[in-house]
């Protein structure tokens, strides 16, 4: 008893009238799990922080050149896709919460299966697009002038490249503001209800205002997926920033330029995470009264059912149904040909399988007990660790995947005579991965805890237990379903990942993910579908079962 | 919940700790990608009793990991699909002059290392792919010709950070010099249908839907298109045919695929020994058929449609030169625009 009350979080009150050294001094092993984590996730980062300042070789040759054209990309893509993902990903949203119509049930769920469509795959069956717009471009070349057939090859691929990438990346704007809408704005919704105003203006008033910090975290995530993109900008020629950390550290040889291009992503990317949280100020948008009674929806008559119906199916199609069709007709063509590609499908896929699986499991648990230790007691060192290790989700894979060769490389020489190696084993990515996608399972965790409020562990800890059988007994139960649900995220994630896993991966091990990269980089696409489908059968499963997990009447 | 978390970890332990390897065993790093190789490594281990284990990346990443592994490493051979690759490993200090007789004298001395740290294992040319509709074979003469405006809004070529695209430049600079090679970039981009993008295979397939006349691609890319799984594919190698520019001067630009041993390996005698099985008579008689690489081996012969494409000049540039004038020509790249 004595111990649980000198230990953590119970003693605010008696630590402000401490000596403040003595604070310092007094390691919890809570504590000092925080700090070890969080320091090794954030040495790949901090090591590419460290280069904001230098210039390499290139650098001065760099902004003359190439520098502005990257920005300008880059800029144009955020700034259209957000768009995109806003108007594709708010309506349904609402729709499917406030409203009841033929094919509700169906399109809340499936709404969110564009995730498990990596972006390089839809790229790939996108860019059939301007193929298919050939004819007419040969038609303007040679009935208008060569000026205006470039002109328009350039406009037909841009509007393909940011309709596709909002097309698979509003699922994330979709889930907040589904989440946002149907457990915040409740009452709100139903007094505006009860007033007498227009839907139009219950949408425009109340929700969206209401449902505002949600959808900009969503948002965020769109715009860190477009900044670090890999494939799909390579795919259509439309090299942004990420691309030219690539094509300095690995076409010129400057590793310091690349890094400084690293380092600026980084801190745009924190930039924007400040001004989210500065937007949402303090409010905490969490309405009182933990019971959660249903939002009565209203049934919508035929006039209205029917554009209701189409404002949903729309961006499925474009995300999910329009790109798995042509990846089926083309499995199907690459299956029935005599002279189609046998795809090795060995132990080494089982391997990149259990490993994503294993990570997800690992990293999800490491997230929750990390956010309970931060919980313990918020000392701003704690907060300010826990924001900082979520950067590596603002970070190029590629950049995290040679921070963590740095790391592992120097601790393969230190305990070179009594430690096993390191260096191209499975563990070297798997970290790498906990250091990428760290972020996910954190921020969710927090929001999870948010909710859960502390009174339960605080009674737990006050009948003597200690912080990890509370842990054990309190959170991690009834955490279940949001922790299940990150998990599975994450592994949609892992699955996806492409550029750290090509860099970092053992011998013979391949993943769906660079067998299908491969294919389509040489771009054989009816081999190539073969692999993606199987990307996104296995992505479509771990998002059903985040889904279950995630909505606010999964009983877990 | 946690019975089942355990089984997970010991799970991912168990595969990570199979890692560490065997006797007859050697490490591949290689940039190539084609599913031949696979083939190649399966008949390595069926004939020598070598097993190859392979890790694919692109050149320039498998040489950072290189040296940020460094003794640590776990790689005895680094294979690349690109001249430039194999000297930027050597300049790193990464490659050990291999020794063995067999391989040596197998290659050519311009096809190899002067000191034998790397050796050619197939060569490539980077040709014009026209098509023969739209354009007369009197219209096309050299790289150099590309860049002129007869050409505004007819060529395909694909980006600039292209390995491929970078040694041919490179041996450009090396011909013409900076300021000349930066303006044939220009003009080349000028004249260029669309922005780059894509693979070889997608500038080739532009051709043949007619968005373009000209491309710029690899020989073999022709061959794989001609036996692709795809029936898009082979109507596309219908319709367009090779030709090798610069006849009349220094030659078509030839680049290669080739090998090494890294440098401090354990396993230096069973890595030479692999190269010798890649060299051999054999092996160097498969590349044709397959890949439709041109072998190094004199001995062997050509596939019949390389035999197809006629006799070319090759230009004689040192090797060197691609990995000298690397950065060079990236650089000029970016001048000049070439995305």
């Amino acid at each position: 008893m004595d111990d649980a009350l000198s230990g953590e979080g119970i003693d605010r009150h008696e630590a402000a009238s401490r000596p403040r050294l003595k604070q310092l001094i007094r390691i919890s092993p809570w504590g000092a799990g925080v700090v070890f984590l969080s320091a090794l996730i954030c040495l790949p980062i901090v090591g590419v922080l460290l280069h904001l300042t230098d210039s390499g070789p290139e650098w001065t040759h760099l902004v003359e050149t190439v520098l502005p054209g990257y920005l300008l990309n880059t800029a144009v893509l955020v700034v259209s896709v957000t768009l995109v993902v806003l108007l594709l990903g708010i309506a349904p949203a609402w729709l499917v919460t406030v409203y009841e119509f033929p094919g509700r049930a169906f399109f809340s769920w499936a709404l969110i299966l564009p995730l498990a469509l990596p972006t390089y795959v839809a790229a790939f069956v996108y860019y059939q697009g301007p193929e298919a717009a050939i004819p007419f471009l040969i038609w303007v070349r040679t009935e208008i002038s060569v000026d205006a057939f470039i002109t328009a090859e350039l406009v037909i691929r841009y509007g393909l490249l940011i309709v596709m990438m909002g097309a698979v990346l509003f699922p994330y704007v979709y889930l907040a503001s589904r989440s946002a809408f149907s457990q915040q704005g409740r009452t709100l919704i139903e007094a505006a209800r009860c007033l007498g105003d227009s839907p139009g203006r219950i949408f425009f008033k109340v929700a969206i205002p209401l449902g505002r910090p949600a959808i900009v975290a969503g948002a965020a995530l769109v715009i860190m997926e477009v900044i670090n993109d890999y494939g799909a900008v390579h795919f259509f020629g439309v090299p942004t920033l990420t691309e030219g950390i690539f094509r300095t550290w690995f076409g010129m040889g400057d590793k310091v330029s690349a890094l400084r291009l690293a380092s600026i992503v980084m801190l745009g990317v924190a930039m924007l995470l400040i001004l989210e949280k500065l937007l949402r100020g303090r409010a905490r948008y969490v309405e009182a009264g933990a019971p959660t009674v249903p939002l009565a929806r209203v049934r919508l008559g035929r006039g209205k059912a029917v554009p209701a119906f189409l404002v949903c199916l729309f961006p499925l199609a474009l995300g999910f149904l329009y790109p798995v069709a042509r990846l089926t007709q083309w499995a199907w063509l690459n299956l029935t040909s005599e002279r189609g590609v046998s795809i090795p499908f060995g132990e080494s896929l089982l391997r990149g399988l259990a490993l994503a699986l294993g990570t997800a499991v690992i990293v999800t648990l490491l997230a929750a007990i990390f956010s309970f230790a931060v919980r313990l007691r918020e000392t701003p060192l704690r907060r300010g660790l826990s924001r900082l290790s979520g950067l590596g989700y603002a970070t190029p894979g590629a950049v995290i995947a040679v921070g963590v060769l740095v790391v592992f490389g120097a601790l393969d020489r230190l305990g070179n005579s009594f430690l096993p190696l390191f260096s191209g084993t499975l563990f070297v990515i798997g970290f790498a991965y906990l250091v990428r996608f760290f972020a996910i399972p954190l921020q969710l965790s927090h929001a999870a805890m948010d909710r859960l409020g502390s009174s339960l562990s605080e009674a737990s800890r006050l009948l003597g237990k200690a912080p990890m059988a509370t842990f054990m007994r309190i959170e991690l139960p009834l955490l279940r379903g949001p922790l299940i649900a990150a998990g599975m995220l994450l592994f949609v994630d892992i699955l996806k990942e492409l550029p750290l896993t090509l860099i970092l991966r053992p011998a013979n091990f391949e993943t769906l993910a660079t067998i299908s990269f491969s294919l389509a980089s040489e771009a054989r696409l009816q081999a190539c579908a073969v692999p993606s489908l199987m990307i996104v059968a296995a992505g479509a499963a771990g998002l059903i079962i985040m889904n279950r997990w995630l909505s606010p009447s999964a009983n877990p | 919940m946690i019975k089942s978390l355990v089984l997970t970890v010991g799970l991912v332990l168990g595969f990570t700790s199979q890692a560490f390897s065997e006797a007859k065993e050697v490490t591949l790093y290689t940039q190539r990608h084609y599913a031949f190789d696979e083939i190649i490594v399966a008949k390595l281990q069926e004939e020598t009793g070598i097993k190859v284990n392979v890790v694919k990346a692109s050149a320039d990443e498998l040489i950072t990991r290189l040296q940020e592994e460094g003794e640590n490493t776990p790689a005895d051979l680094f294979m690349t699909a690109d001249g430039a690759g194999l000297d930027r490993a050597h300049k790193a200090g990464l490659l050990q002059p291999i020794t063995s007789e067999a391989v040596t004298s197998a290659v050519p001395a311009t096809l190899k290392d002067p000191e034998n740290h790397w050796v050619a294992v197939t060569q490539r040319a980077r040709v014009i792919v026209y098509s023969p509709d739209r354009v007369d074979p009197a219209e096309l003469s050299t790289y150099e010709d590309l860049a002129d405006p007869k050409w505004r809004g007819r060529i395909v070529v694909r980006s600039s950070s292209n390995a491929y695209n970078i040694s041919l430049l490179a041996t450009l600079i090396s011909e013409i010099g900076v300021e000349k090679a930066t303006e044939w970039a220009a003009g080349v981009r000028k004249n260029m249908a669309r922005p780059p993008q894509g693979s070889d295979r997608d500038q080739i397939r532009a051709v043949a839907a007619g968005l373009a006349d000209v491309a710029l691609a690899n020989t073999y890319y022709l061959g794989l298109l001609e036996t692709s799984e795809e029936a898009k594919d082979r109507e596309a190698a219908a319709a367009v045919k090779i030709f090798f520019p610069n006849q009349e001067g220094r030659g078509a630009h030839v680049n290669i695929s080739g090998i090494g041993v890294v440098k401090g390996t354990a396993k230096a005698e069973l890595a030479e020994e692999v190269i010798e099985f890649l060299l051999s008579e054999k092996v160097q008689a498969m590349y044709p058929e397959n890949t439709f690489e041109f072998p190094v081996n004199p001995a062997a012969s050509l596939s019949d449609v390389q035999k197809r494409w006629g006799k070319f000049k090759a230009d004689d540039v040192p090797l060197s030169t691609m990995g000298e004038f690397n950065a060079e020509a990236v650089r000029t790249f970016n001048r000049a625009g070439w995305e």
